[in-house]
């Protein structure tokens, strides 16, 4: 089980620095797509390096190398898969939290104060509404139609999503 | 296998027992709900490991993983990465005013929303707008930011978030805008 898990950290590891690379060198267009045309190649990469290198990897002694051979690739693909999905999560947390923009807003400010009105000047709502709705618009989830947007595909499962998650968890909704 | 079997275990008690203290909870900061139904489940998690037997009575000798401390903390490691999706499709899906905007268009069926109504949902012409109301208290009672006659401060806590965020930001390069319209 060990041979996949320091395959899928060492390929995720490779992956996010490239994506880091591709970010500072040319930021894309659509940042999630960017991020899965890159991870991509990483999933048939695990899969050959899985086959192809020795149980131990050249370095695990034998009572860490005797997992049944299925069971250390299928772990090590879902920790490839949900160490991706933590690393697309952490580029939303970093690029669309709300308060960590308030707070880089407040201490870009002169003597790093502002008032409602300035925050919401610079950081408002209609800022970032406006934002939000290009972005959906952009990854097609919604369609900007006679001047409305409307829902696209999928949209409509996100938005599913969102009210089932709504009625099961009950935070209180902006 | 079996780590994994109990992680999965965990994290389902996890999503009902966060259902259910949400229910219940009237505070203001649901993180600390998640925080400790997640420290429950690694609780759980951690004394139940070394009390069933290795293949739980159920797994077939083919699933086993020899060695215990590996099948441990590779249970404990999908736990905390299944968990930290979970709770932030929690907060996306009940707080994204995206996610808002989208719910508020399925229940509106074929009729669109302009801009303008879409900002509407958040602003209420109220002094200070929805986006606001809900982050600003938190982060003055966080000790993040002080408020002094209506002037927001920052606060050295508050000063080394918005570095780490300020950093992070650089490391993506999120400073250049994706959608062309990003000011802040």
């Amino acid at each position: 089980m060990l041979k996949g898990i320091i395959l899928a950290g060492l390929l995720i590891a490779a992956w996010a620095l490239v994506q880091g690379m591709v970010f500072r060198l040319r930021p894309p267009h659509k940042a999630f797509a960017s991020m899965v045309a890159w991870y991509a190649p990483y999933v048939p990469a695990y899969v050959l390096l899985y086959l192809l290198t020795p149980p131990h990897l050249g370095l695990l002694s034998e009572r860490f190398a005797r997992a049944g051979h299925a069971l250390g690739f299928l772990n090590g693909l879902a920790l490839l898969i949900l160490l991706f999905l933590t690393g697309v999560l952490f580029y939303y947390h970093a690029d669309r939290s709300i308060t960590v923009r308030l707070l880089i807003v407040l201490a870009r400010a002169p003597q790093q104060r502002l008032s409602l009105d300035q925050l919401q000047t610079v950081c408002g709502v209609d800022v970032l509404m406006q934002d939000r709705l290009e972005s959906m618009a952009l990854n097609r989830f919604l369609v900007l139609r006679d001047g409305c947007y409307h829902l696209a595909p999928k949209g409509r499962l996100a938005g599913l999503g969102g009210t089932m998650a709504r009625r099961l968890l009950r935070l209180k909704a902006l | 296998m079996k780590g994994l079997t109990l992680a999965a275990a965990a994290f389902v008690l996890l999503v009902l027992g966060s259902a259910l203290a949400l229910r219940v909870y009237r505070g203001n900061k649901e993180f600390k709900v998640f925080l400790s139904a997640f420290a429950g489940a690694v609780l759980g998690y951690a004394v139940a490991f070394p009390l069933t037997p290795p293949d739980l009575g159920v797994l077939p000798a083919g699933w086993l993983e020899p060695a215990a401390p590996v099948d441990f903390a590779n249970g404990l490691l999908v736990l905390a990465l299944v968990f930290h999706g979970f709770w932030c499709f929690a907060y996306f899906a009940c707080v994204s005013p995206s996610m808002g905007v989208m719910i508020e268009l399925r229940e509106r069926g074929e009729r669109g929303i302009s801009a303008e109504e879409a900002l509407a949902m958040h602003s209420h012409e109220q002094p200070m707008n929805l986006i606001f109301q809900r982050r600003l208290p938190k982060l003055v009672q966080g000790g993040y930011v002080r408020e002094e006659a209506g002037v927001y401060r920052l606060l050295p806590r508050g000063g080394r978030i918005a570095a780490l965020g300020a950093f992070l930001k650089r490391l993506i390069n999120s400073e250049v805008p994706l959608a062309g319209s990003r000011t802040c």
